[in-house]
């Protein structure tokens, strides 16, 4: 793949959010914000899930690990942000292989339930380790983050960071698709036998794209941390893993854009089901529902070919429309 | 002693909820492939059927009991109509997060229409209190352990001693082959999720009198009913009994012997420990890799 469609992705990212950023309240802008660092975590759970085919439903023990890594190493250890991001990002990839190794062995809803597991175990010793997580009160006066002097305390601000963020991992998120290494993965999730008779090391693959997954989760965790400033244990119980996954799967699993319209949409809808009152929740699990059974492949299947299925599996109509695409 | 006898019933009683409510889970899985995540939220729903009826419209107990099961019967038709028929061709995934998506309708469906103050569901033996060695133990978590009996002894019986019980496992062994010996098989299946509803209704009836009745209640026994099934087996019913009594008197005996705070630390920390060891639990179905 050429280097263009990443920075398609990038600029149109970029352009839309910054042209938002300046027509919405502060309050919509919250919720963009939201919006964009959950888009970031989702692009990660894409690889997993998307295109390695791993069913995770331990996403958001990843997010709260980034996040609780930056909020201990802020405000217990006095570190730098800028220097507390990285290291966070680095402890959560290598708690993910911890965890990987063992737990990857596992298939579909086995390894689904066991990725369950572990979110509610990391919920529980988060609510109940005082001492260090501050327990159910959480961790409050996380410092703000500072570009230049220019602290980023206002949602507009904040939001041209978060955007610039999302830009740069969607774009290199799709350079990944492209390369062998995401050819691998989705080769992995089609047919693991297969893929292991053509020397793919199918343990391997998947360990990487769920470290690559987690180390997504924990940028988007960390910078949720330096966004509210505030965190608590029920900001990544295992219910939020499942609506990181809801939104991959409304937005279209194995794809980016995908991935970014689901987060937009899952977080945004119960705004606008508002008129709804108190009764807007119940209808928000109809809603998508409705997504699951009208739109198979999700909000980015809806300008694909019919017979482009969810799987990815072309039919033969649609392969021939795909390779005459790609001649110049 | 004492203590020790107390907590074992106890541990028991809040075992068999989990093990009736585990083996609705197993019957819809290995009837229909399903990983039902609203399970929880079934039992919720058995819990205040019990409540609309025995609390709100005042029935004497038989009856309202009877109510609340038809009502759960019903629901489960509805959920096989709703749910199952329109997904039942996507991929497992797609199927899970559209329980999630049920779940959160059913529980937000359930606190519009009962509020988030809990109810006490009232028990027909709760003015009973056995002694045992010295210990003092409620009437209604005896009748539990033996209404829990029961049911697994009828669920035997349905499963191994009626056609219509058999025609059921064969649905659940193969499809195809079950529809080419002439099996109505949709009316088997359908049935499946009916009696999943029906057991997590008479769970959930059961569970009431226990904790305080409340619109949120549904997530937590779906975790429980989840650990319970790995540790037993997935797929099978024993192994659902087995896990789900396992469950119970660790939630029970660890919370007072080792630590409230972390008392559901310990199911889950054996329940990713079976996983890894032997993750077809006790009794479980052999794990095919399907290449």
């Amino acid at each position: 793949m050429s280097i263009r469609v990443p920075l398609l992705v990038g600029a149109v990212i970029l352009i839309a959010g910054l042209t938002l950023s300046m027509l919405l309240t502060d309050y919509h802008l919250r919720l963009l914000n939201l919006a964009a660092l959950s888009a970031i975590a989702v692009i990660g759970l894409n690889f997993a899930f998307g295109y390695a085919g791993l069913i995770s439903l331990g996403h958001a023990a990843f997010v709260g690990a980034g996040a609780y890594g930056v909020a201990l190493l802020t405000t217990l250890f006095a570190w730098s942000p800028w220097l507390a991001l990285p290291a966070a990002v680095a402890g959560t990839a290598v708690l993910a292989m911890l965890i990987g190794v063992p737990l990857l062995r596992l298939k579909g809803h086995y390894l689904a339930l066991a990725t369950l597991g572990f979110n509610v175990s990391f919920s529980i010793v988060a609510a109940n380790w005082i001492e260090v997580t501050g327990g159910t009160n959480g961790i409050s006066r996380i410092p703000e983050l500072q570009i230049a002097g220019h602290a980023l305390t206002d949602e507009r601000s904040y939001l041209w960071f978060a955007l610039l963020v999302l830009a740069v991992s969607a774009a290199v998120a799709a350079l990944i698709h492209g390369s062998r290494h995401g050819r691998a993965m989705i080769a992995v999730r089609d047919d693991e036998t297969a893929s292991s008779m053509t020397g793919i090391d199918v343990p391997r693959v998947k360990l990487a794209a769920f470290v690559l997954s987690s180390v997504y989760a924990a940028v988007a965790g960390g910078l949720f941390a330096f966004h509210m400033r505030f965190i608590s244990p029920e900001d990544f119980g295992y219910a939020h893993s499942i609506t990181y996954l809801a939104m991959l799967v409304v937005g279209g699993e194995g794809s980016i854009v995908g991935a970014i319209l689901g987060a937009l949409l899952v977080t945004f809808l119960p705004e606008w089901l508002r008129f709804l009152g108190s009764a807007y929740l119940a209808f928000f699990g109809l809603f998508v529902l409705a997504i699951l059974i009208f739109l198979p492949s999700g909000l980015a299947g809806i300008r694909r070919p019919r017979s482009f299925r969810r799987h990815g599996l072309m039919k033969w109509p649609a392969l021939v429309a795909a390779s005459k695409e790609a001649r110049p | 002693m004492t203590d020790l006898i107390q907590l074992l019933i106890n541990g028991l009683a809040i075992g068999s909820v989990y093990a009736l409510a585990a083996i609705g889970f197993v019957i819809v899985y290995s009837a229909t492939g399903v990983v039902n995540f609203a399970a929880g939220q079934f039992v919720m729903f058995g819990t205040f059927a019990g409540v609309a009826m025995l609390l709100n419209a005042q029935l004497p107990w038989p009856v309202g009991y009877g109510a609340a099961l038809l009502a759960m019967a019903l629901f489960g038709a509805l959920f096989f109509v709703v749910l199952y028929l329109p997904l039942r061709a996507s991929p497992v995934v797609t199927i899970i997060i559209g329980t999630v998506a049920i779940g959160i309708t059913m529980q937000n469906a359930a606190l519009l229409a009962f509020g988030s103050w809990p109810f006490r569901l009232p028990s027909p033996v709760e003015s009973v209190n056995l002694t045992i060695a010295g210990a003092t133990i409620s009437g209604h978590a005896v009748a539990v352990v033996i209404v829990t009996a029961l049911m697994v002894a009828l669920l035997w019986l349905l499963f191994f001693r009626t056609s219509l019980g058999i025609g059921m496992r064969a649905v659940a062994q193969d499809i195809k082959a079950a529809r080419l010996m002439g099996l109505k098989v949709n009316r088997l299946l359908a049935l499946s999720w009916i009696l999943a509803a029906l057991l997590a209704g008479i769970a959930g009836l059961m569970l009431g009198p226990m904790w305080f009745a409340d619109t949120s209640m549904g997530d937590p026994i779906a975790l429980k009913a989840f650990a319970a099934t790995i540790i037993g087996g997935f797929g099978s019913l024993p192994g659902a009994i087995v896990g789900g009594l396992f469950v119970g008197l660790s939630e029970v005996l660890g919370a007072s012997y080792v630590s409230s705070a972390y008392k559901d630390l310990i199911s889950f920390g054996i329940m990713i420990l079976f996983l890894l060891v032997r993750p077809q639990g006790v009794f479980g179905e052999r794990i095919q890799d399907r290449g």
